[in-house]
């Protein structure tokens, strides 16, 4: 579903050129658990970044459901985004005016659905994170742990078939790291495909594809299943 | 989504309450300051007879000393001598034509209980009513055979109606004025047109006229005139006969003329009485004759007072002082929120549906600064008009169009005012924000 | 003070912050720096001197109405009748009131003839009693004798053979020596001799807004006329006691005219005067409000800097900043901010004031003023960074290890 070839992301700043990925070459299949790890700079987070189409990258190709990403524009990459992509971040990201209802409804709003449907999906996933009971709550009354479930059920509201977690577990102990874990691994097996980004081996060993970035560029450790493909 | 935003902004207002009053308040006296006097420059530049100030033209002619400009930019005198204004009316070249001067008289109501009382008067001929479009409840004005055979008739405003015949039609009754029986022809409803610009040489802003009578009745002697008169040359016969045939200039002359090529005629027919008389030794200066329509008559007199304009540009200012606080709080308001806004990118948004957002939390702050504008506003206008008493009266009120406009003003500046700071808000890498803090 | 370039470099980095409470800073200068300038001219003109005794003065309006009236012996005895009512001081016919608006002028030149210059004056038709009625001070020469007096018909147009003027009058018709113009003559209406008799030293002319606002003569003329003034002055605090009795006398004594808008010159003063006040209120008002707007933004925006800059600052302060150099930091920005406005501001009060003195005629503003502005304006920018900078010192060293 996913497939970046020769794609290199370079920062300019006055004098300076920095390859943040360098001629990087990934495909991830329909229902992959793709963890990655690699230490801090090695383009971990650019990688994820691109692949979620939060930023741009400066050359190479990159498809998405057979669509290539570089021609899109601000809205139609929006759109994806909305449609196709769920985030999860270390930092929850949950907006602190926003109570939780308010919060998994954000995404829900840009889709377009209406009234009944929005309340229905907002339910039903704060359910599925247990936290159904605690909606008119804000985010600054949640342990660390419920606040990240939260995020999670914010990002499931739109059904992606593609989610991006970024250090999902960096903020929380591990119990409550484990937790969130399971649940990753739920959603999985409900045929969401997943790309996480972490420095914990143990949990990177849980998923089912595990790939390493170095310098900007990819290499698989460890192949799964069997007809994932690297280029490495 | 409409909504949403209104929700979001409304929320958010809340949240930052401190920083939101402050907004709605800055852009509240700025708007407030600016339409106290935008709407007392209005009120002094208003058309005070929209359906046909341009049909209606002032005349002047100038008859000034040949030493010496009677302005110094130019302009002739605002009003005419005597012979020139009775030439003109017997010319009769326009399709109506009203001469007049301001006047005053003592009225002495029938009954003994009632005191004698002093009126201002306008003496004026027959066309003045219809020209003016004066609303009468009873009778009508006289004809211009009253005007020739020197007929001692009044019209009368319902005021004076109500006090000395109770409010009753007293057309046909007799009324005395200074001593004379005059002949009431017909009463007319309030009419007070602001400017009062069929004679603005006592100021612009004076009240209607009580009284009317034919214009003969000031070289009659019946009544007595008031009003500016203005002189480069002591009269050279005696008494009041060597006042009238002076070049002093004290009367108003007005036409009316329905259309552009009546308006051309007529300013030839007027240089060719100017030509005709410098044959006699008079209209020494250069052809300086102009024939204005009411709008145009009403700019070159400048109507509109220099503290009002003073005024004006100042609270202009002070409401870009104000746009310039609320640009900068708002930026600082949006620099806040970049997280949010990166998250909201991640979760779909995109750039042109975050500055709807923002925009309209903008639009929220003005329109609530625009009410606010609005009692601010009204405030001002009670303050001004208790400051200048009667000087004002009648430019301290607020309209259907100032209500209106203050609160497009507040809107469109707080939207102007919120365009930068969105603008770069929306400008916001979302992956920068989406990292942990 | 090491740290100016520091301070002045993060600045740089929030240049549209700073830009903008900096031409707040500039527009608020010019608007003040103008306004008061307005208020001190408005100010100046309203503490000029009439040269009456205001405070015991008033005035009546006398409308003949009857056709049948001996003008000249209805105004014999309404002097007599004021003049002898207990408690006044003396009593005039006079055709226009100082400071009213409404009045006559006419000019007059040291030498006859057309075409002479001439210098405009303000015309007081007055008899013997006119010095003394007003409260004049008579500087030189002497004052009319009662045989100086004339009788003037309605639309006459010869005068009188003497005249007394103001001093500023007789300092523009001879400017070398005022004091030489004592027995001289001038020609009023182009040739018509008058004997300057004496000189007054201010008598305000009914127009404040005309330049020649000092230049008045009096005019020995009792006025044969439809509409006249008595000025009538009263023993000291029994003005507003005896209104009422003498609008009764009179208009009991004669029934053929009517005696309305009895007056004081106090009134007459808070009229003439009215617009100068309103405006001098709307100005003051103006830069109350427009200082309280640009301090509390200053407030708000540096809230917001320090609120953002939490973390930093407590980096600071456990690297071992004092509270005090917190404090200073922001104070020291604001200064700079302050003085970007303030430069920018000097400009355009300047500017503002070209085009005040292009389009509306106003003199140039001082700059004492301008000096006044900006030392207020830096004050202002202090005082409202006072309490976000205290704040921004409060912030515990122990943030800079936690967490946002």
């Amino acid at each position: 579903m996913l497939t970046m070839k020769n794609v290199s992301k370079v920062f300019k700043t006055d004098n300076i050129q920095t390859h943040a990925l360098r001629d990087f070459s990934l495909t991830v299949n329909e229902g992959d658990f793709v963890s990655v790890t690699g230490p801090s700079g090695s383009g971990k987070t650019t990688f994820l970044n691109i692949a979620g189409l939060l930023e741009t990258f400066s050359s190479g190709d990159f498809l998405l459901d057979d669509i290539s990403i570089q021609q899109l524009n601000d809205r139609q990459r929006s759109k994806i985004r909305n449609e196709k992509i769920g985030f999860i971040f270390q930092s929850f990201n949950l907006i602190p005016d926003l109570n939780l209802f308010d919060n998994v409804d954000v995404p829900l709003r840009y889709r377009g659905f209406n009234a009944k449907e929005r309340k229905q999906r907002i339910e039903h996933n704060l359910d599925m994170v247990g936290l159904a009971s605690r909606m008119k709550h804000l985010p600054s009354q949640l342990s660390g742990g419920q606040q990240q479930r939260v995020a999670i059920a914010r990002a499931l509201a739109t059904d992606p078939r593609f989610l991006l977690a970024d250090e999902p577990t960096g903020n929380l102990d591990t119990q409550m790291a484990q937790s969130v874990m399971s649940l990753l691994e739920d959603i999985n097996k409900q045929g969401t495909t997943i790309v996480m980004v972490t420095h914990d081996n143990d949990l990177a060993n849980r998923a089912s594809r595990k790939i390493q970035i170095k310098d900007g560029r990819v290499s698989e450790l460890d192949v799964v299943v069997a007809n994932s493909q690297a280029i490495a | 989504m409409f909504f949403y935003y209104l929700r979001l902004a409304r929320i958010s207002i809340v949240k930052h309450w401190g920083l939101s009053l402050l907004m709605i308040v800055a852009i509240g006296l700025g708007i407030g300051a600016s339409m106290t006097t935008v709407t007392v420059n209005y009120l002094m530049s208003a058309n005070p007879i929209p359906h046909k100030s341009s049909q209606l033209y002032n005349v002047q002619l100038d008859s000034w000393d040949i030493n010496e400009p009677y302005n110094d930019d130019g302009t002739p005198p605002e009003q005419l001598t005597y012979r020139d204004g009775t030439n003109l009316l017997n010319a009769n070249k326009a399709f109506r034509h009203s001469l007049q001067a301001q006047a005053n008289g003592v009225i002495e109501p029938e009954g003994k209980d009632s005191l004698p009382f002093m009126v201002s008067a306008r003496a004026n001929t027959a066309d003045f009513f219809t020209m003016f479009d004066l609303p009468f409840i009873y009778g009508g004005g006289w004809d211009s055979a009253a005007d020739l055979n020197k007929q001692q008739v009044v019209v009368i405003n319902s005021e004076t109606n109500q006090r000395v015949f109770g409010g009753e039609n007293s057309v046909g009754r007799d009324l005395k004025i200074n001593g004379n029986y005059f002949k009431v022809v017909g009463v007319i409803d309030y009419w007070d047109p602001k400017p009062r610009f069929y004679d603005i040489s006592t100021g612009a802003f004076n009240d209607a006229e009580e009284i009317f009578v034919p214009f003969a009745m000031i070289a009659e002697e019946k009544i007595g005139r008031s009003g500016n008169t203005n002189c480069w040359k002591t009269p050279e016969g005696e008494g009041f006969e060597g006042f009238l045939n002076s070049e002093c200039v004290w009367l108003q002359f007005w036409v009316e003329l329905p259309n552009q090529q009546d308006k051309e005629d007529y300013l030839s027919f007027l240089n060719a009485y100017v030509e005709e008389q410098k044959a006699f030794g008079r209209f020494e200066r250069p052809l300086n004759n102009k024939l204005l329509n009411v709008m145009q008559w009403l700019e070159q007199q400048q109507v509109v007072e220099d503290d009002a304009i003073m005024m004006m540009a100042m609270s202009l200012m002070f409401l870009i002082v104000c746009l310039l606080n609320t640009v900068g709080l708002l930026l600082a308001k949006s620099l806040g929120k970049a997280p949010e806004i990166g998250l909201r990118q991640a979760l779909g948004a995109s750039r042109r549906t975050l500055f709807a957002q923002y925009i309209i939390e903008s639009a929220c702050i003005g329109i609530a600064g625009g009410i606010l504008g609005l009692c601010f506003a009204w405030l001002g206008l009670q303050g001004i008009g208790a400051l200048y008493g009667d000087m004002l009266k009648g430019l301290t009120s607020l309209d259907t169009n100032m209500v209106a406009s203050a609160i497009a003003l507040a809107i469109v500046s707080s939207i102007l005012a919120g365009l930068y700071p969105t603008w770069r808000a929306c400008n916001v890498q979302p992956s920068q924000q989406l990292k942990s803090q | 003070m090491l740290e100016l370039g520091l301070i002045f470099r993060a600045l740089l980095r929030n240049k549209v912050g700073a830009l903008l409470i900096g031409l707040q800073i500039a527009l608020t200068l010019t608007i003040m720096t103008n306004a008061i300038f307005m208020m001190q001219e408005r100010n100046a003109q309203m503490d000029r001197p009439s040269g009456l005794d205001e405070a015991n003065l008033f005035f009546v309006n006398n409308t003949i109405f009857a056709t049948d009236y001996n003008q000249q012996v209805a105004l014999e005895e309404d002097l007599t009748l004021l003049r002898n009512t207990e408690g006044v001081v003396d009593a005039i016919q006079i055709n226009a009131i100082p400071m009213s608006g409404g009045g006559w002028s006419m000019g007059l030149q040291t030498e006859s003839g057309v075409g002479k210059d001439s210098v405009g004056v303000a015309v007081y038709m007055v008899d013997d009693h006119a010095i003394n009625t007003l409260g004049l001070e008579l500087i030189a020469g002497e004052n009319f004798s009662i045989n100086d007096i004339q009788w003037r018909e309605s639309s006459q147009t010869t005068w009188p053979a003497k005249t007394i003027i103001t001093q500023a009058m007789a300092e523009s018709l001879f400017a070398d020596d005022w004091h030489s113009a004592v027995g001289k003559t001038a020609y009023i209406s182009q040739e018509q001799p008058m004997q300057i008799i004496g000189i007054v030293k201010t008598l305000q002319a009914p127009w404040n807004g005309w330049d020649g606002v000092e230049r008045s003569m009096l005019v020995p003329f009792k006025m044969e006329t439809m509409g006249s003034r008595y000025m009538i002055k009263t023993e000291p605090g029994r003005r507003d006691e005896l209104m009422p009795i003498i609008e009764k006398a009179l208009a009991d004594s004669n029934k053929g005219r009517i005696i309305r808008r009895v007056t004081t010159m106090d009134d007459i003063r808070e009229r003439s005067y009215r617009g100068h006040n309103a405006v001098n209120k709307i100005l003051s008002t103006v830069i109350v409000v427009l200082t309280l707007i640009t301090g509390f933004g200053i407030v708000g925006l540096a809230m917001f800097s320090i609120n953002r800059r939490t973390k930093q600052i407590g980096t600071r302060r456990a690297l071992g900043a004092s509270k005090g150099q917190i404090m200073s930091y922001f104070m020291i920005e604001n200064i700079m901010i302050s003085s970007f406005g303030i430069v920018l501001g000097i400009a355009g009060a300047i500017g503002l004031n070209i085009w005040l003195v292009n389009t509306l005629s106003m003199s140039p503003i001082n700059i004492e003023i301008i000096v006044f502005g900006v030392i207020v304006l830096y004050f202002v920018g202090q005082l409202a960074v006072l309490y976000p900078a205290r704040k921004a010192a409060n912030i515990p060293p122990a943030t800079a290890t936690r967490t946002a």
